[in-house]
Parts: C-alpha cells; sequence; structure tokens
C-alpha cells in the first residue's frame, strides 16, 4: 500500500470515527439509578458562625470610663456645639488639637509641589467644589456651622467630637444643614415621606468611644455624593466585611478597625491621600519610634520582602510592584458598584412635566438624573496601573484649561523603573464638567442650597457657575463649556485573600493586566525581537548538528557493514 | 496490511485530538456583550419574555459568585439566566429515551465578566448538541438554538431593563411557578 493510500485510508478513519461518535451518543442507553453510582459525600458545614460568636463574645469593652456616669453628660443637651463644650470640660486639650488636622482645616502643602490642596481647594470631578457649597459638603466636615467663609475655624465648640466618637451608629449629619445633625424630627431624604426623628445628643453623648469602622465610614464610605462613589475600594460593605472582601477588615477575623493602621497622633490621622507612600523600604515599622514614617503602609507591618522562601521570586518583585497591585486584583469588589464616570454635560433635562428625570439601570443604580447627569458604574472593577512615586500633581483653580485637551484633575508622577517608584493600582474617573471660556480655567459652580442660584434648584448653569465663581474670588467670564476631565485615587483597601492575588499569568503574557505600564520588561509580555531570533538560530543549529551526528551514525554503521 | 492498519491508528488519533480540540468550544458559544454583566443579563430576560409566543419563560436568575463570597472567595460577577419553554421541553420529557436531557433544563445562559474587564455572554450550542440525540431531539434544539440567538440580540436605543429576580426554580414557567420546566 502505498504513502498515499494510508493517508487516505487514515481520512476515512477520521470520518467514520466522527459518526461513530455521534452514533454512539445517540443510542447510549440511560444509566439506571442502580447502577449510578450516587456516592455523596458529607460536606462539614462551615464553622466560622460559631467562631465568630465566640470572637463577638471575646470582645469586651476595654475602656476605663463609662461616659453615661459622668455629670457633665447628664444633660439634654440640645445642640452639636453643647455636647462638644461638655467633652471639653474633661478633654481639654482636644479641640486644640483637631484644629490642626486636615479633617478640620480641609488644607493641605504638599511639600514636594507646594500646591495648595485639600477639600477647600481642589476642585474634583465628583461634586466639583466646595467652595459656595459649604452648607452641603461640611456633612462631613468636623465641626459645627459651616455655611460659608465666615465660618469661625478657631471656635473649639464648633468642633464635632462625637461624629467620630459615636457608639450607637444613630448620629448622622445630614446635607444641607451646615454640619449639625437634625435637631428635630425631619423629612430625610427630601419629598420621600421618611422622617428622621431628632437626634438624641444626650445618649450619643453618654456613649461614646473608639472611632470605628463605621464612624469612618460614615464619610469615607461615602465620598464623592453616595455609598461607594469615589474612591473604588471604600464602600459601606467594609463595615462588616467577609473574608473575601478584606482579610484585615473581616468581622470573623483580623476585624481591623481603620485605626488600627491609620494610627493617630494628636487627634491627626496618618495616611493621606494628596501625599501618598508610594514606596516604603524601611521594613516592619516599630512601633512607638519617632521616625516619621508612615504607618498605614503595606510594609509597616509585613515588611519589603513578605513572601514565604520557597517563594522568593515573589519578593523579588517589590522593587518595581506595590503590594495592592497583586492584592488588590480588582476593587468594588463588594456588591455595590462604584461609580466610573459622571458626565454633567448632560445634567438639567426635564422630564415632559418640567420636572426632575431620574433614569435607574438594570440593577436599580441612578443612571440618569437632572441635578447630575449620565453616570456609569462597575462593580469587579480591573484597576489601571501607573507609576507612582507618592507625588500627586493637581490642576487647581486658576490653572489654565483651554478646552482641547482632557484635563488631568490630578496626575501621579513617576519615573519608570526609578528607584522611587513602584507600579500602583487605581481607579481613574472620568467626567465632563463647566470650565470658564474666558477665563481659561475649571468653573466652580453652586450646586445646592435654598437660593434661586443653585444649580439643583434652577438648572441655570450660568447663574450657578455665576455664583459659584464669585464665591471663589474671581469674574465669571459669562460663557461656559464642558471639558473631558479625569482624577486618579489609588486602590488601597479591600485587600483579598492570598489566593486571589493576580496570578503569574495574569501580567506575564499578551494584552495582561500591566499591558499598558512602561519602562519594564515582563516576560511573557514583552517580546525582544533579538532574544527570540538567537533562540531560533540555536534551535536550528542544534537540529542541524543533531542530523549530521545521525547522518554519520547512519553512514558509519553502514560502512562498517 | 501493516500500512492498512497504521492507517487506521493514524485515522483514531486524529479524531482523538480533533475531538479533545473543538469539542468543548463546538458545545458552547461565547459572545461578549457591549453592556455589564447585570444590564446584560436583563437584556436577555426582556428578550426571553419577547418570546413568550414560544413558550418561554424565565424560571430563575442564579449568582454563583455569590456562593464563592460567602465561603470567602473572589471570582469576577457570573449571572446565570434560566429560562424554559413547556412547548420545547414537554417532548423531550415525555420520551423515556430522552427524559435524560431533562438534565439541561432549564435552558442556562451565562452571563460573565472576565480578567479583560469586558462582559461576555455563554449558551450551548442547542443545535449541534440536539443533532448528538436524533432527529426528533434535534429538530427541537434547532428551534431552541434559532431562539437562543434572539435571546442575545441586543438593541442598544431601548433602555436597560430591570433585572428580574427570581429564585431558581420560581417564577412563572413551565405553568405558573410550577417549578421551573
Amino acid at each position: 500500500m502505498s504513502i498515499r493510500n494510508t493517508l487516505l485510508l487514515a481520512f476515512c478513519m477520521t470520518g467514520t470515527m466522527l459518526a461513530t461518535t455521534i452514533a454512539v451518543a445517540n443510542v447510549q442507553p440511560p444509566v439506571t439509578a442502580t447502577n449510578a453510582v450516587t456516592e455523596v459525600k458529607t460536606v462539614q458545614a462551615p464553622t466560622k458562625i460559631s467562631s465568630a460568636t465566640d470572637s463577638k463574645q471575646n470582645k469586651k469593652s476595654v475602656s476605663t470610663a463609662d461616659h453615661s456616669k459622668f455629670d457633665e453628660l447628664q444633660k439634654d443637651f440640645k445642640s452639636g456645639p453643647e455636647v462638644t463644650t461638655a467633652c471639653l470640660e474633661c478633654h481639654t486639650e482636644a479641640a486644640k488639637q483637631v484644629h490642626k488636622t486636615k479633617h478640620w482645616t480641609w488644607e493641605y502643602i504638599n511639600p514636594a509641589t507646594k500646591q495648595k490642596l485639600g477639600k477647600k481647594n481642589v476642585i474634583n470631578n465628583f461634586c466639583t467644589s466646595v467652595t459656595s457649597n459649604q452648607t452641603f459638603c461640611s456633612a462631613c466636615h468636623v465641626g459645627y456651622g459651616w455655611a460659608d467663609d465666615n465660618f469661625d475655624f478657631t471656635k473649639e465648640e464648633n468642633v464635632d467630637c462625637v461624629v467620630c466618637h459615636d457608639t450607637t451608629g444613630k448620629y448622622k449629619k445630614l446635607p444641607g444643614l451646615s454640619g449639625h445633625p437634625n435637631y428635630e424630627s425631619m423629612e430625610w431624604p427630601p419629598h420621600s415621606g421618611k422622617f428622621r426623628e431628632a437626634t438624641d445628643l444626650t445618649n450619643i453623648a453618654q456613649s461614646v468611644g473608639k472611632t470605628s469602622r463605621k464612624t469612618c465610614g460614615s464619610c469615607h464610605f461615602y465620598g464623592g455624593g453616595g455609598n461607594a462613589v469615589k474612591h473604588g475600594d471604600l464602600d459601606s460593605s467594609l463595615v462588616n466585611p467577609k473574608h473575601y472582601l478584606d482579610v484585615h477588615m473581616e468581622t470573623e477575623g483580623l476585624d481591623f478597625s481603620c485605626a488600627k493602621c491609620h494610627l493617630s497622633d494628636s487627634h491627626e490621622v496618618s495616611g493621606s491621600r494628596y501625599a501618598p507612600t508610594a514606596v516604603d523600604t524601611d521594613g516592619v515599622l516599630m512601633r512607638g519610634k519617632a521616625d516619621g514614617r508612615n504607618p498605614t503602609t503595606c510594609q509597616a507591618c509585613h515588611g519589603d520582602t513578605p513572601h514565604k522562601a520557597e517563594h522568593p521570586k515573589l519578593n523579588e518583585h517589590t522593587d518595581k510592584i506595590a503590594c495592592q497591585t497583586c492584592h488588590i486584583p480588582e476593587y468594588a469588589r463588594g456588591p455595590l458598584a462604584t461609580k466610573m464616570s459622571w458626565d454633567w454635560s448632560t445634567a438639567g433635562t426635564l422630564d415632559e412635566n418640567g420636572h426632575r428625570k431620574q433614569v435607574k439601570g438594570s440593577d436599580g443604580r441612578t443612571l440618569y438624573d437632572s441635578k447630575k447627569g449620565d453616570f456609569t458604574y462597575d462593580r469587579y472593577v480591573i484597576p489601571e496601573y501607573v507609576w507612582f512615586n507618592g507625588d500627586i500633581k493637581y490642576t487647581l483653580f486658576g490653572d489654565k484649561v483651554d478646552g482641547e485637551d482632557l484635563v488631568k484633575i490630578n496626575e501621579f508622577l513617576g519615573t519608570p523603573g526609578a528607584p522611587d517608584s513602584r507600579i500602583w493600582p487605581v481607579k481613574t474617573f472620568r467626567g465632563k464638567q463647566p470650565y470658564d471660556v474666558g477665563n481659561q480655567t475649571l468653573a466652580i459652580f453652586h450646586t445646592a442650597g435654598k437660593d434661586d442660584s443653585a444649580f439643583w434648584g434652577n438648572y441655570d448653569w450660568d447663574k450657578a457657575i455665576k455664583w459659584g465663581m464669585e464665591a471663589a474670588g474671581a469674574d465669571y467670564s459669562g460663557e461656559f463649556k464642558f471639558v473631558e476631565t479625569e482624577m486618579s485615587w489609588p486602590i488601597t483597601h479591600m485587600v483579598a485573600p492570598k489566593e486571589d492575588a493576580l496570578t503569574c499569568k495574569q501580567c506575564h503574557k499578551k494584552e495582561g493586566r500591566l499591558e499598558g505600564v512602561e519602562g519594564v520588561y515582563i516576560p511573557g509580555r514583552d517580546a525582544n525581537p533579538w532574544i527570540y531570533k538567537i533562540g531560533l538560530l540555536i534551535a536550528l543549529l542544534t537540529l542541524i548538528g543533531v542530523a549530521i551526528h545521525g547522518g554519520i551514525r547512519v553512514y558509519m554503521h553502514k560502512r562498517g557493514e | 496490511m501493516s500500512k492498512a492498519f497504521l492507517g487506521i491508528i493514524l485515522g483514531i488519533f486524529i479524531t482523538a485530538i480533533f475531538i479533545m480540540n473543538s469539542a468543548g468550544s463546538l458545545m458552547f458559544n461565547e459572545i461578549e456583550s457591549p453592556f455589564g454583566v447585570e444590564e446584560t443579563a436583563a437584556r436577555i430576560q426582556a428578550n426571553v419574555q419577547s418570546l413568550a409566543s414560544n413558550g418561554w419563560k424565565l424560571s430563575g436568575l442564579r449568582n454563583p459568585a455569590k456562593a464563592v463570597a460567602f465561603d470567602g472567595g473572589n471570582v469576577m460577577p457570573v449571572l446565570l439566566v434560566e429560562a424554559c419553554s413547556t412547548k420545547y421541553s414537554g417532548p423531550i420529557l415525555k420520551d423515556s429515551n430522552t427524559q435524560i436531557l431533562s438534565l439541561l433544563m432549564p435552558c442556562s445562559i451565562s452571563v460573565y465578566k472576565k480578567d479583560d474587564g469586558k462582559t461576555y455572554v455563554g449558551m450551548m450550542n442547542s443545535g449541534l448538541l440536539g443533532q448528538l440525540f436524533g432527529s426528533k431531539v434535534g429538530g427541537i434544539m434547532k428551534q431552541v438554538e434559532a431562539d437562543q440567538k434572539v435571546f442575545v440580540t441586543f438593541d442598544p436605543s431601548k433602555p436597560a431593563p430591570p433585572l428580574i429576580k427570581i429564585k431558581p426554580g420560581g417564577g412563572s414557567a413551565g405553568g405558573n411557578d410550577q417549578g421551573g420546566c
């Protein structure tokens, strides 16, 4: 039989086998219950519930003071400042300390860039600016009464102690009340028909304690105008997180409060979004050592070679990659989606009856709101990755915006491959917001208020921008347009279990996680044509060598015969 | 003779390679969705309901990722839209020779997010699968295949419908909440 016939037979057999496969599948007798293997394994129920109960039972209050027994707090408090006055009778220096913190001043001067930052000065691409909107924004200020520029930042009783130290969970500062809680029964949310009872200040004052995920989260989980909106790695699912969401904060595990990492000194809380520590090579931080280090870094606890000896290659990554890059593979991993974009340019469209319009998405989240414009959201978001050395440059009010180019509200600085830079995961939030065409700067506009210039009341951009610009001490040119903006946020929370960290293959491949990151050679991603050519050449030479060697052996063997 | 034997062996080998390589991908179809996971699932649900004339009803919405999260792990979002049509399931369930195909009921369409951040829709290749079980099942599954194409045809001009959260086996499928199919 010739080779041709052999191949022909092989093709025929292939066809026959395929046909047979289909036929067999068709006539296969049903498996009866008697000859079926019905092995049912008994699965042990997880024991986490009982251990959680134990954990909760073991958690007793460690405080040496029962504030409900203090004479100073046996009063019928009518306002927040009254509570603070009582607190200061014992904690005499507390307000003075708070006055020096970013939580109070909302100002921060970046030592590297010399830019004047802080909530007071930065324009973001969420609700944009505090200026002219203090009545609403100050719901997240640790003070009472910040309604306008006349607020007295030196008055000690203006400090709000209980917003951080409440343990009842019943204290809530509502937008529009200039940092006060509601002292009387009040409809909330507006027009909802639901009412919030007057805040029981006496009970709250008598129940104060340490800060908690809930107190910190009452602002930091709701940044940008709502739950899960701003950061992507901070939302209310971290109040009682499961293991999958955050291995440090897991309620049934380590149960870290925010303050466990964000150690405070004289009420100044460590860890900053304005000047993060991108690189920490000083190993484990000895608590109490006054070396000015940031205690919130991963390395402050884990050191900079945290992986076990049997995985030395992983430790070799730490000079290029931030811990967060691998250990927070996605953000917004809880049940809540984070906002990914906000287009103010579409705001102001009303329904056919001239009323505010809201369009909900498939999951019930608002996709369009006349007050705010269009939104997009996402869960399990794959971060963008950038080289970062800890310096962030902001586009501030007054900085030139031409309307043509995308405006980077902030830019993470870093040099590829430099010792002071690491590859960091970030959430990049994109949007469109107004800018003053004549002044060529991002516009400040008056968003909320009971006056007739607030955009949420009149949907009149001109009026809102005029008011906002005047509040910022600038003359509005009279013309505005919308410009595309983006703003980045470092991803540092929602640390996943180690089993869920990025795998080698997720980066070491074409179109992997680090596809767009320049300045570093990543095997599997980067093709060096010379290495490939040399490899091919070696393989070819080996083949030729084997062929020659084999040929000589055959020749010599035949010659020997 | 030995060459004939070699040809047979070679044929078996090629067949095995062919089946191993392509059977998996042939049995399932995967397409990319322009929408997020929830919206894709909701649009599929709406499309299923639009084919009520063919007996299609929703019979469940599963979230397997939730179970993994409960046990402490992370997986990308995934939703299983379950639908059933007694018009198609009835004849298959009536026949003892094909009753085993109840294993494939209800019809599941998976919506998931991958590591590239995009949303995908995965479905069984009903047409091909049906062919494996004779002409009767093959004929039914051909119709299911045609309907499946409608399920995953999205009209972006239409607003996002709400996601219908039905417990698996519930809903109105198979005769007003009688347990799915």
